[in-house]
């Protein structure tokens, strides 16, 4: 019963404060609502008995991702599109296609597995607890743990590198 | 030791040849003379030794193969770098070296003026390499490696003056019709390891009677070998290259279309003699070539004006006579005509080459005449050579040309047509040669004198000639009628005894004796009538005959003949192919394929917006297949 | 009486549907970016719900990978865009089309 109340509710807010995300016109505010989502979305961790997970996605995304978001739309400050009508609404169908496509092949998806064998009764074993992660990420996962130390080193040298064309450039001008 | 002289000999030239081209740049006179002459005369030097040690060996040990290394073996069948050296190919060795160093002395002088000098000997130094190549291998591969890079060494040599366009147009002519050569000796290569599994000389002449006596292969392989001597040796139908060949330096004239290079086709037919001893068909074939050859070629000589033009037609008439000698069986008559032929037709080049050195690059006999008193020893040159070549007793010639008619005769039947159609011959000979050496020699000087007076040569010059008028004079006592027979009992080894070799017969050596020296002295005498006693009478003559005359001036229009033969039809297929089949076939293809490429890249480049939005919006759609796919393959699994 | 993982997949394929119609519509490159954050979102949702499914902690592996991996694209991102469009008067992607075929 307890699922089901904090699924709706995190339901409700991850599609409502994603709409928000999209449609917004103002930058800052779409960037706020992304934090709503996200929050939203730590309770759809916590309806799914993951706490670590949930979590992580406060601090790294909601404490620390958003904020970077923040703080390059208050640099680059309120710049509008370029003038004149979009150019590529001839290619919109395409994509629309897609999407519908994509809707499609959803559905069917969700279909399949409530359809599916009957699911097999939720354990109590601690399967979000930080410790049952920790065993899983050294043990059975240990490429993929290492392998994401490495894209994060490969993205921190290329902010750096970034940065320092920024500089360079700002100071050659 | 005979063997590893040999290999000294033949790669000397190679090597002063590969130094000259290789010289940085035109190196002084002097390197040149030193390395391009010096070379040749090493060669002849050790030659010399070779020929000496062969001598003093017993008649049958003076035959051996030294191999250098192996360098094909496939599927049974291998070729060694080898070399042979026996009698005949020693007698080979030392007409190629000592002629060609005699003219390569005299190219020192004639050349001088040239400023290749040095690419004429390197070049020459090539020819060199590449003739004793031919006649040093000992097997078919390198035999026709050989025969190939003397086709090369000749059109490099007649096209040496590339700035003239009738030089460049002789030399590709001598290189097609040589090519045409090269491929019937090829294939004649071929049918050969087809039918005894081996290239290499000893085992293919040993094993040729396996072929079948009087066989259609043993036809074949001797009519392909053939063409390839015919191409070579410049016979009828594949004449027409030589007379113009003589766009090149009169030297090359002398050393390659007149001793050697034209005589690689007889040198072919008495190496492979054990093919031709078991078709006595292809043999009269040959013969009747030559005999046709001999005759035809006599005829053109008698209208030539040009003095390097009646030469060489004079050349096809003689090699004639030694593809007949060697046709109807008589190979070491064919060889001892091939030797005279070197000496007399070199000093009548080379005199000839004075001549025309003389008077400023003048070779016209029209504008020739009472050349005897300023030109001594072209005169001694041309006078030995012709008398030698006219078949006078006691010369070269003489011996040489009697000792082929009377095989001839002795060799009954069909020979007896060779006979007579050689004793034309002789008696033409005898004209033209003795109409060239009165024309240029008595007579009046041309109408204006010469300016300037033609200047004697140096000793560069008249010493090979003389030299060369010397061998002519008394090179013919090798074999003397009733006499002894040295050629014969020399190349023994290699011809071996069988009853195929004709060795004329005293009855017929009488016979012919009489009636050559009378032919050759009615020539002589016909064109003292028509030339020398009075110059005024062949204007007076010039009307007679003269359609016959002038189709024999056009060299019987074979020319003509090839060219509405072969050039025209080809030139109009290659027009209607460029103007009409090409444009719709390939070009259209290719131009269809631009088109196609084209249009299909626009299409794909316009999908490059460069719009990130539009590449999401494929992804997109991209995905959404990808997922149905999948949901239909699962679909499909369950 | 738990919630059915049909329900969890159909709000992640929702929220997927909503990145996508971000990135098409918005033409803002923060826009894009934050849609893209949208959607990996989405495909947390399903992993971590897969994970409670099958009692696995790898689906909450994965997850934190993908994180992971957000993380990094955005530093790249929002590094890129600050770099080139600091200098640009408008914020717009369409703008990024030297590269046309």
């Amino acid at each position: 019963m307890g699922e089901q109340v904090l699924f709706t509710v995190a339901a409700i807010g991850t599609l409502g404060f994603g709409v928000g995300v999209v449609f917004f016109k103002d930058a800052f505010r779409a960037a706020v609502s992304l934090i709503g989502t996200l929050l939203s979305v730590a309770l759809l961790f916590v309806a799914l008995l993951a706490p670590f997970a949930a979590a992580i996605q406060v601090i790294v995304y909601a404490g620390a991702i958003v904020v970077m978001f923040l703080f390059v739309i208050a640099y680059l400050g309120d710049r509008g599109a370029l003038p004149g009508p979009d150019r590529l609404d001839r290619w919109q169908v395409v994509g629309w296609l897609g999407l519908i496509g994509l809707g499609l092949f959803g559905a069917v998806a969700i279909l399949d597995s409530t359809a599916g064998p009957a699911q097999p009764a939720p354990s109590t074993t601690d399967v979000g607890s930080p410790t049952s992660i920790g065993d899983a990420f050294l043990s059975s996962h240990l490429l993929a743990f290492e392998a994401t130390s490495l894209v994060l080193l490969v993205a921190a040298v290329g902010a750096v590198i970034l940065a320092k064309g920024a500089v360079q450039g700002e100071g050659g001008r | 030791m005979a063997t590893a002289l040999a290999w000294i000999v033949l790669v000397v030239p190679l090597i002063s040849g590969v130094v000259l081209a290789g010289w940085p740049k035109e190196p002084p006179h002097a390197v040149t003379r030193v390395l391009g002459v010096g070379s040749i005369l090493v060669a002849f030097i050790l030659s010399a030794v070779v020929f000496a040690g062969l001598v003093g060996n017993a008649a049958d040990d003076r035959s051996f193969v030294s191999s250098a290394f192996e360098w094909i073996s496939i599927g049974g069948v291998k070729v060694d770098l080898a070399i042979l050296v026996d009698p005949l190919s020693v007698m080979m060795m030392l007409i190629i070296t000592g002629v060609g160093f005699l003219i390569h002395l005299y190219s020192v002088e004639y050349m001088e003026h040239d400023p290749d000098y040095r690419r004429f000997f390197a070049c020459m130094n090539l020819f060199v390499f590449a003739m004793l190549l031919l006649v040093l291998a000992a097997n078919f591969f390198f035999l026709i490696v050989g025969w190939a890079f003397v086709g090369l060494a000749s059109y490099l040599l007649i096209g040496f003056w590339y700035q003239r366009p009738a030089a460049v147009a002789a030399a590709k002519k001598a290189f097609v019709i040589n090519v045409i050569g090269d491929v019937g000796l090829v294939l004649g290569a071929f049918l050969i390891l087809r039918t005894l599994g081996t290239l290499d000389y000893g085992e293919a002449f040993a094993r040729a009677p396996e072929v079948g006596a009087q066989s259609g292969t043993a036809l074949a392989i001797c009519l392909l070998l053939f063409v390839g001597a015919a191409a070579k040796s410049a016979q009828v139908p594949l004449h027409t290259w030589l007379p113009d060949a003589m766009e090149g330096p009169t030297p090359v004239s002398a050393l390659i279309h007149a001793a050697t290079m034209v005589t690689a086709g007889v040198y072919l037919i008495v190496r492979c003699h054990a093919f031709f001893d078991i078709s006595w068909l292809a043999g009269d074939i040959v013969a009747f070539v030559g005999a046709i050859t001999l005759l035809l070629a006599a005829t053109v000589a008698l209208q030539q004006v040009d003095i390097k033009r009646v030469l060489a037609w004079s050349t096809v008439s003689q090699v004639g006579y030694m593809v007949m000698a060697v046709g109807l069986g008589a190979y070491a008559s064919g060889m001892f005509m091939l030797m005279a032929h070197a000496f007399y037709k070199a000093a009548l080049f080379l005199a000839a080459g004075i001549i025309i050195h003389a008077l400023g690059d003048e070779q016209s006999l029209d504008r020739m005449g009472g050349l005897r008193k300023p030109l001594r020893v072209a005169f001694f040159g041309m006078a030995a050579g012709c008398l030698a070549i006219a078949g006078i007793p006691g010369f070269a010639g003489f011996f040489a040309k009697d000792d082929v008619l009377s095989s001839a005769l002795t060799y009954g039947g069909f020979g007896v047509f060779c006979w007579v159609v050689g004793v034309v011959g002789a008696f033409l000979t005898a004209l033209y040669m003795f109409r060239l050496l009165f024309r240029a020699f008595f007579g009046p000087e041309p109408a204006g004198g010469y300016n300037p007076r033609p200047h004697p040569s140096r000793w560069w010059m008249a010493v090979p000639v003389v030299i060369l008028g010397i061998l002519s004079i008394v090179g013919g006592w090798l074999q003397v009628p009733f006499g002894w027979r040295e050629l014969d009992t020399w190349l023994a080894p290699v011809l071996g005894t069988g009853a195929e070799i004709v060795e004329p017969t005293h009855g017929a050596e009488v016979i012919t004796i009489i009636v050559s020296v009378v032919a050759a002295l009615g020539g002589i005498a016909l064109a003292w009538w028509l030339f020398g006693a009075d110059p005024d009478r062949r204007l007076r003559l010039a009307r007679v005959a003269a359609g016959p005359r002038r189709v024999m001036d056009d060299a019987w229009e074979f020319d003509r003949a090839y060219d509405d033969l072969f050039v025209e039809p080809g030139r109009d297929v290659a027009d209607v192919m460029a103007t009409k089949v090409e444009p719709a076939g390939p070009q259209g293809l290719i131009t269809g394929t631009v088109a196609v490429m084209r249009g299909a890249a626009r299409v794909v480049s316009a999908s490059q917006s460069g719009m990130v939005r539009a590449y999401a919006f494929w992804m997109v759609l991209g995905i959404s297949l990808a997922g149905i796919i999948i949901a239909l393959v699962v679909a499909g699994a369950s | 009486m738990s919630v059915p993982i049909g329900a969890y997949l159909a709000l992640s394929v929702a929220l997927l549907v909503l990145g996508l119609i971000g990135v098409m519509r918005r033409r803002n490159p923060l826009m894009l970016l934050l849609s893209v954050e949208l959607m990996l979102n989405a495909g947390n949702v399903a992993l971590i719900g897969f994970s409670r499914q099958w009692d696995d902690p790898s689906g909450q592996v994965f997850a934190l990978v993908v994180m992971v991996v957000a993380a990094a694209e955005v530093v790249i991102g929002l590094g890129l865009t600050v770099s080139v469009f600091r200098s640009r008067t408008n914020l717009d992607v369409d703008e990024l089309s030297s590269m046309r075929g």
